[in-house]
């Protein structure tokens, strides 16, 4: 078996979003394995360990939060949802069982394989826990995670520990949708009626002081009424 | 909770309508010396009570109190009750009737105007269903012909010819998602019953989505934003707001002929955010300017399928969701030249809740 090549495995019940989703990711040289329900997803995930995993939430059988739910008791694997156009509760509801992220249908195909390959290279830095130096950089930004330091084009960012514990939490999981109620736990421990407020004020000092322009590229994503995202490190 | 404010109010009325007659008739009788015009006095005040509150109840209840008034009052003997006179039980009973009458009326009325709006709405949505559903067979032709010319021909299809096709059906089918995004959006709003879910929504974040998603969708056309520099959070259904400030923007892309500048203004204005959104094309044109959020239909009827644009469902969306959010979308001309879009929205109470 060729190890270079990343299995990804692919449960969706539409063959023609099948077809064309494994089409592009052959394309990308990505070895793909594919079911059509949620049972067959968790028997195909037992037999071949892929690394990441397609999910459509809307599956025949039962949900595809099940899936996630019965891979997250034993797994990291990373987990890339498709979804309908849906409300944000369900982005939340999969985000919080353990979902890397979601896409939205209908979606681009450039869309999806960036979101792809963000999937598999935040399971990565998962797995190597600290990077080598204990920095990430990102652009401009570098966070140096022994010293607490943040700099922004080599220019020191003063940040209040609040501020920098955000920060330290989103780049630690970049890549990956953190849910607002998954940032405030970490952060402050305890989730209460203000706490998104709360993380909203420090969220916008935060971009304030990293120079943020709306519109532009920046670090960090908002994902409306789900959460924050910070951009992967070689997007 | 509202039913019984309603109630009390009803109550209100009916006291007050009954109490006013009273003096008014004790007035009347010290100026004019005479009661020719008491009953008058009541039957009018029992109309008025049957024809403006909500339920039988208040009519009929107005009528008793009537019948009681004059009886005490207004009849031998005066200030003293006598319920036995076959006078006063007659009288009684046209106060009844008028009250009965009036009200069963009033409730006729009610129910034809009830009618008459449902059955609008109905009209205007087999309406619009009937010309969206026309617009989405155009594109959908273009792609099923481009796919089968493919298919069937696709040794003897030169290369360029193919890539055309496909780009072809890959704009029809943008187009499509565009067209369905806004459907979506008006089985959403559905007239006045409105499942708007407001949540509170920081404008920077909110303006910073917005920008980068339609940067997506026309990469070229850059837009200069001017928001205040302040933490602003305002209450709304983020996803529809999206739509109307995509809608807009994309109207400025694709209407508005020989647009150099396209630009994005909030600004504060005491506990309203106002945005604006501003372009130096062409302008609207002068006939459809007042029909513009509602004219789709009007539009569709008399143009033949030739000019198929998202424009006016869009537009008619986009006001839409903006009055479901309690505010109303305008469109002007500027004397600059160009088209100006705005409206405002209320923004979230300052909590003085402060970072930690």
């Amino acid at each position: 078996m060729d190890h270079n090549r990343y299995k990804v495995l692919l449960i969706e019940d539409e063959s023609n979003i099948r077809n064309f989703v494994k089409t592009i990711l052959h394309a990308k040289d990505y070895q793909v394995i594919l079911a059509d329900s949620c049972q067959q997803g968790i028997l195909m995930y037992n037999s071949h360990l892929p690394d990441l995993v397609i999910l459509d939430l809307g599956l025949p059988d039962r949900d595809g939060l099940e899936f996630i739910r019965h891979i997250r008791k034993t797994d990291v694997t990373p987990v890339l949802v498709l979804s309908a156009r849906t409300t944000e509760e369900d982005k939340i509801k999969a985000l919080d069982l353990g979902a890397n992220d979601y896409v939205t249908k209908p979606f681009g195909t450039g869309e999806l394989l960036a979101r792809v390959r963000a999937a598999l290279r935040s399971c990565q830095i998962s797995r190597d826990a600290a990077l080598p130096d204990g920095k990430f950089q990102l652009l401009d930004l570098t966070i140096d995670y022994n010293r607490r330091l943040v700099t922004v084009g080599g220019n020191e960012v003063n940040l209040t520990p609040t501020e920098y514990n955000i920060l330290d939490y989103l780049s630690q999981n970049s890549g990956k949708v953190l849910t607002y109620s998954a940032i405030i736990k970490q952060i402050w421990g305890f989730d209460d009626a203000g706490s998104v407020k709360k993380l909203q004020v420090n969220m916008a000092n935060l971009r304030k002081k990293l120079g943020a322009k709306p519109g532009a590229e920046n670090y960090i994503v908002n994902e409306l009424g789900v959460g924050y995202r910070m951009n992967d490190t070689s997007a | 909770m509202k039913k019984a404010k309603k109630t009390i109010c009803d109550g209100c009325f009916t006291v007050l309508v009954l109490v006013s007659a009273f003096f008014l008739n004790l007035l009347l009788d010290y100026w004019f010396d005479t009661i020719t015009l008491v009953p008058m006095i009541f039957v009018l005040g029992v109309f008025l009570v049957s024809l403006k509150t909500q339920h039988f109840f208040w009519g009929i209840a107005s009528s008793f109190v009537s019948v009681l008034l004059v009886n005490y009052a207004f009849t031998y003997p005066y200030f003293g009750i006598d319920l036995v006179s076959p006078e006063c039980i007659v009288s009684a009973l046209i106060m009844l009737a008028v009250a009965i009458m009036t009200g069963t009326l009033t409730m006729q009325i009610r129910k034809t105007e009830q009618m008459k709006a449902e059955i609008e709405k109905e009209s205007m949505r087999a309406n619009l269903l009937r010309a969206i559903s026309h617009d989405l067979r155009t594109p959908l032709t273009a792609v099923y012909g481009s796919c089968s010319a493919i298919i069937e021909n696709y040794d003897s299809l030169e290369k360029a010819d193919q890539i055309k096709l496909l780009y072809g059906i890959q704009q029809d089918a943008q187009w499509l998602i565009r067209m369905v995004e806004n459907l979506l959006s008006v089985t959403r709003i559905d007239g006045e019953k409105v499942l708007v879910k407001k949540t509170p929504t920081v404008l920077e974040e909110f303006i910073d989505t917005v920008l980068l998603k339609f940067k997506k969708r026309c990469p070229d056309v850059s837009v200069i934003t001017d928001i205040p520099d302040t933490f602003v959070s305002i209450p709304m259904d983020a996803m529809l707001m999206e739509q109307v400030l995509i809608n807009i923007l994309e109207n400025a892309v694709y209407h508005a002929k020989g647009m150099t500048q396209l630009r994005l203004t909030v600004v504060l204005k005491d506990n309203q955010a106002c945005f604006s959104i501003s372009d130096n094309g062409c302008g609207i044109d002068k006939d459809i300017l007042p029909n513009l959020f509602t004219g789709y239909l009007d539009r569709h009827s008399e143009s033949s399928d030739s000019s198929r644009s998202n424009m006016g469902i869009g537009l008619s969306v986009c006001a839409a969701i903006v009055r479901a959010h309690g505010s109303k979308i305008t469109a002007a001309n500027q004397k600059s030249g160009g088209a100006v879009f705005q409206f405002s929205l209320e923004t979230e109470a300052e909590d003085g809740s402060q970072p930690i």
